[in-house]
């Protein structure tokens, strides 16, 4: 068992890391195929949209439950809210954030071209600090999109053609379904006003996410809802990525492999708990820390996978002990 | 004394709308002016005009102060009516021209009040349901409360009245405890203050030097006085409950106040005005009780039934309370005493939320207008206003919402307030459950009502005009009605014709025809209708016989509802094609109308069977036209503008070649087609649905109609069928718009991204520093 751990903290985590993304990716937007359905609660954005998606994002279903007419959502119809929003808990707390770092197909799509733009050796953009606290608010904005428009629809405050609002505006919808061949979500819905807005914003945000993702790591993640939906209810989840402040050195590697410039993940010393709600729990940070123990993956209580002096010095192609 | 104060951010008084609003000595003094003199006002109109024209009176009492004033303030900024009280305005005065004795020990007792409340007023208003209500009854309630208050006023000091006997003074201390403020002083400026301004001015006689310290505001009635005398006071704006979560010394009167009020109001009510009107209010306990005791006691006007639910439900909640608090305090190993007045301030957010929740709905469901009404008929004025929403809005169930709210709160205090109980963990989350037995016995009233309403339904009203009953009766009075002879062509539909204009282009899905039983198995509902298609009128006169047809093709004989509109209701408990035939058979005539409806519960476990679900006709049926599946059909197709659709017309089960079939659409677009070798004839739907593009609905089902004819010798077939389809996708979506909005927002967005980074991009440059 100890060889087994040590095993893993000397791993490659980006060449794991690239083939678990590959094989989620095959899995949430080829499982039609593969007749593999993991149900409508996933806590990833592996759109619905897709016909053949293994598994759909949890959003669509929670719009459309949501969006009942009151006297029906408040009364015994809740228990279907209830059990699929448990659902949705029971995936989510198995791999914590880990599900945008590994499983999320949109966020996969943007790791490639993160790679493609290595290959082509342009540089990448990353937000200054004010900027960063600014725009970290608006994943909020959508998820109060999220809840709030299908109640105030089941209210009867807004029309049937606000139905499904952040769908119609998420670039998983436009992008998913095109690695099964199927383009008809680029459309603009002229059918009416609120339409025409709605698939409009769409089609812009997946042009923002190319471009934003091509020059900017993980650049959706930023913005995501699903992500401010994970941090709500991190704190129930197995998987927990901590830090030992007396260990750390305060040196920034962690800070300069991470893809989303998380400040905390080597400015906070105080915190244990160093999840923070725009992390993807890539373990970039883990791997690229040369402290003994000082950020550890722990899966109730137990570190799976910690920062260690050795694993350190193999991923960065010295041995221990060799002092260069 | 301080004049100077660096305030903390949450501080009320830095925010100079506020500081204005709670603080400011002329707004504030105006404010309560204008509430003594509107209350004074109210209560001469009451005794001025004690008829029922006098709105006004009972518009100000219990329209305004209770629901807002109190209530609704209640659980936001804490007992701020107290500081603009017409009574406490006053008696600040009286006060210091009164005789300041001490009142005597035995009226210094807090149940004096609670009691005034919980008997004199509740326990009044179920026996006499409506006494108060009456401009007279309020306004010589609210005499002797003042001539009351007055008295104490000028007989004892410290604004005694208000600690002990007015009957919302020790409620309002209490559930202010919920609110989100807290009223305090800067510790750092106290420490060395040696002068006690606060305390001196303080009417109440208190030292809100200390109310940080003991984590208690006391009988604060956030008159703001003090806050003219020294500077370093503070109105916090915090988390709410924030005071609830803190460790003070327990007051009695408070936990009882939280039990009985939530006795007397949100149980009470439940029982009494939610069960008691339900239809088997009858055989709730009380009733019964109250029945037993009629039949040798003469009540008189005395509300029997108000009086026994009114009893029943301070028994169950004093119960629930004490018994769980005693099996919790057994539990714990503690003093019980200790446990249930430490414990006991978790059921402070049952009552308040319920109840603001319930006054914000009746603000808008009719309290509203009858404010507005109320008011101008205080000064003249004859105003008429419509409520701002209708009882039964579904947006209003928002506020059903506040009391499952209350609960997760009560459980949380609960929670909170276990800390200040010192016993192991084990024991602390074994006597939970039982500390928390009141709550639960809150949620088992509100769960038990909404059942047996669901259930048994509301018990109706007398002079209960309108509603839905009469809405469907004028209905049926307009709808156009035929007795329909052998040359009208018959067809079934969900829908009723209606005299007036063809409502174009709107939005008709759900129509008349399903019915949406909650839980229960879905309905539809089909009528006989003749005359010309789309603008049919509704058969009276079938003589011919119904068929339903289930998804396994069995087929049964209807009975149908035969006066007035002919109509046959059928259910749909599975996936699959339902039908309704109406076969009517003479010797030279055979007529036969179809319906037929795909119906799809949309669980994940149906799998579509393509035999089953295939076209089939039923034996009992001579002359039927079949709409043949497409071969891509799942359970969620429909049919679209463009479709290609085939129908086969049989005799007696065999295909027919030569029949003359035609379609058509609900706009009058019409075609004729006669079916091949195989019994088919295709159609393909064309698009006719051409509204102005703001009234244009994509999901717009419009109608067709398919006749089947055919002349065998003597004998006519006729045979129709109904159904709908729905616009093309193409109809308005557009690839081209999506790819040049993607392409211009492409070459913007890239362009600009480029742009920025060749303007910041600084060239490297060799620095030469020159020793």
């Amino acid at each position: 068992m100890n060889r087994l751990l040590e095993k893993i903290q000397r791993a490659d985590i980006r060449k794991f890391r690239f083939w678990i993304q590959l094989f989620f990716f095959v899995l949430f937007v080829y499982g039609g195929y593969l007749a593999v359905d993991l149900g409508r609660e996933m806590p990833i954005f592996s759109c619905g949209y897709d016909h053949e998606a293994g598994g759909m994002c949890y959003f669509m279903p929670l719009q459309h439950q949501l969006a009942r007419p009151w006297d029906r959502l408040f009364s015994m119809a809740s228990l279907g809210v209830l059990t699929a929003f448990l659902t949705f808990l029971a995936w989510f707390v198995i791999f914590n954030k880990a599900w945008c770092g590994y499983a999320c197909p949109l966020g996969t799509i943007q790791d490639w071209m993160t790679a493609l733009r290595k290959r082509l050796r342009i540089p990448y953009s990353s937000y200054s600090r004010e900027s960063f606290t600014k725009l970290k608010k608006i994943k909020y904005i959508f998820l109060a999109i999220v809840v709030i428009f299908p109640l105030l629809l089941g209210a009867g405050l807004l029309g049937g053609e606000w139905r499904g609002a952040f769908c119609k505006m998420c670039p998983g919808r436009l992008i998913t379904p095109m690695f099964v061949g199927d383009f008809s979500q680029w459309t603009i819905d002229f059918s009416n006003k609120t339409a025409i807005f709605l698939t409009a914003f769409g089609i812009a945000f997946t042009v923002l996410f190319f471009v934003g993702s091509f020059v900017k790591k993980r650049f959706f993640c930023f913005f995501c809802p699903m992500s401010a939906m994970h941090y709500i209810f991190s704190p129930f989840a197995l998987l927990r990525l901590k830090k030992e402040g007396d260990k750390c050195t305060k040196c920034g590697d962690c800070y300069r492999v991470c893809d989303m410039q998380i400040w905390d993940i080597a400015d906070d010393v105080t915190s244990k708990n160093i999840l923070r709600d725009d992390c993807i729990l890539c373990l970039k940070c883990v791997a690229a820390c040369p402290e003994e123990d000082a950020l550890h993956l722990d899966i109730v209580n137990m570190a799976l996978f910690r920062s260690t002096k050795g694993g350190f010095a193999k991923r960065m192609g010295f041995e221990e002990g060799d002092n260069r | 004394m301080v004049d100077f104060i660096k305030r903390n951010g949450n501080d009320l008084f830095k925010n100079r709308f506020f500081n204005f609003l709670f603080r400011h000595p002329g707004f504030v003094f105006a404010v309560r002016v204008f509430v003594a003199l509107l209350f004074f006002y109210a209560i001469f109109m009451g005794f001025y005009d004690t008829s029922k024209n006098n709105i006004f009176t009972t518009a100000v009492f219990w329209g305004i102060f209770w629901p807002f004033f109190i209530v609704t303030t209640l659980p936001i900024f804490g007992r701020i009516f107290c500081g603009i009280c017409p009574h406490g305005f006053l008696g600040k005065y009286i006060t210091r021209i009164g005789l300041k004795k001490k009142m005597p020990t035995w009226l210094q007792n807090r149940f004096i009040g609670i009691m005034l409340l919980f008997l004199g007023w509740w326990g009044v208003y179920y026996m006499f349901p409506g006494l108060y209500r009456t401009p007279l009854g309020t306004a010589l309630l609210f005499t002797v409360m003042t001539l009351v208050a007055f008295v104490f006023y000028y007989l004892y000091k410290d604004m005694s009245y208000c600690k002990y006997i007015c009957p919302i003074g020790t409620a309002l201390r209490g559930f202010g405890k919920l609110s989100f403020t807290w009223f305090g002083s800067y510790n750092t400026a106290c420490s060395t203050c040696k002068t006690f301004d606060c305390a001196k001015s303080c009417p109440y006689g208190l030292s809100p030097f200390n109310f940080n310290k003991k984590a208690s505001m006391n009988d604060c009635t956030l008159c703001m006085e003090c806050t003219h005398a020294c500077e370093a006071l503070h109105f916090k704006w915090l988390k709410p409950g924030h005071a609830i979560y803190q460790n003070f010394k327990p007051l009695k009167a408070e936990v009882w106040v939280y039990i009985l009020i939530l006795a007397a109001i949100p149980i009470s009510m439940a029982f009494h005005h939610g069960l008691g009107r339900s239809n088997i209010g009858e055989s709730m306990i009380w009733a019964k009780t109250a029945r037993w005791f009629e039949s040798f006691i003469d009540f008189g006007a005395l509300d029997a039934t108000g009086l026994f639910a009114f009893l029943y439900a301070a028994i169950f909640t004093i119960t629930a309370a004490v018994a769980g608090m005693w099996i919790a305090s057994k539990i714990l190993k503690k003093d019980f005493n200790t446990v249930f007045y430490t414990l006991g301030y978790a059921f402070a957010p049952l009552f308040i939320l319920a109840s603001m929740a319930h006054a914000w709905e009746y603000f808008f469901t009719g309290n509203g207008a009858r404010i507005v009404e109320g008011l101008a008929w205080g000064v003249g004025m004859h105003v008429d206003v419509e409520p701002l929403a209708k009882r039964g809005d579904t947006w209003l169930g928002v506020f059903h919402l506040f009391r499952w709210v209350a609960v997760g709160w009560a459980f949380y205090i609960l929670y909170r307030r276990f800390a200040y109980i010192d016993a192991p963990k084990g024991r602390k989350i074994a006597a939970y459950p039982f500390a928390a037995l009141l709550i639960l016995f809150f949620i088992g009233v509100n769960v038990y009502r909404g059942y047996v309403i669901d259930t048994y339904g509301r018990k109706a009203r007398h002079g209960h005009r309108g509603g839905h009953a009469a809405m469907m009766h004028q209905k049926a009075a307009e709808v156009p009605k035929m007795v329909a002879t052998e040359r009208d062509t018959l067809w079934l539909d969900t829908r009723l014709p209606s005299a007036g204009r063809h409502r174009h282009g709107a939005n008709m899905r759900m129509g008349m025809g399903m019915r949406r039983n909650r839980n229960g198995v879905p309905e539809r509902k089909v009528y006989l209708l003749g005359g010309r298609f789309p603008r049919g009128k509704c058969v009276t006169n079938a003589d011919g016989v119904f068929y339903t047809v289930d998804v396994q093709n069995r087929y049964h004989k209807a009975d149908p509802k035969r006066r007035g509109c002919v109509s046959v209701r059928f259910k749909m408990p599975k996936s699959g094609y339902y039908k309704v035939y109406y076969v009517q058979e003479r010797p030279n005539l055979v007529r036969v109308a179809k319906y037929e409806f795909k119906r799809f519960d949309h669980s994940s476990d149906e799998v579509y069977d393509r035999q089953k679900m295939a076209a089939k006709t039923i034996a009992p049926v001579p002359f039927d036209v079949l709409r043949l599946r497409p071969e891509d059909e799942t359970f969620y197709s429909r049919l679209h503008t463009g479709d290609r659709v085939r129908f086969k017309v049989l005799l007696h089960g065999k295909p027919l070649a030569g029949a003359t079939v035609s379609l058509t659409t609900q706009f009058g677009w019409s075609r004729r087609a006669r079916t091949d070798k195989e019994g088919v004839a295709t159609f393909t739907l064309i698009k006719d649905y051409n509204p102005e593009w703001g009234r244009f609905n994509k999901r717009f089902r419009e109608r067709f109609l398919v006749t089947a004819r055919y002349r065998d010798g003597d004998t006519r077939f006729i045979a129709t069928q109904t159904g709908e389809y729905m616009p093309a996708r193409s109809e308005y979506l557009s690839y081209a718009w999506g790819l040049v909005i993607a392409l211009m927002l492409l070459i913007v967005f890239g362009g600009g991204v480029w742009l920025y980074r060749l303007r910041v991009h600084k060239p490297f440059k060799e620095v030469v520093i020159d020793e």
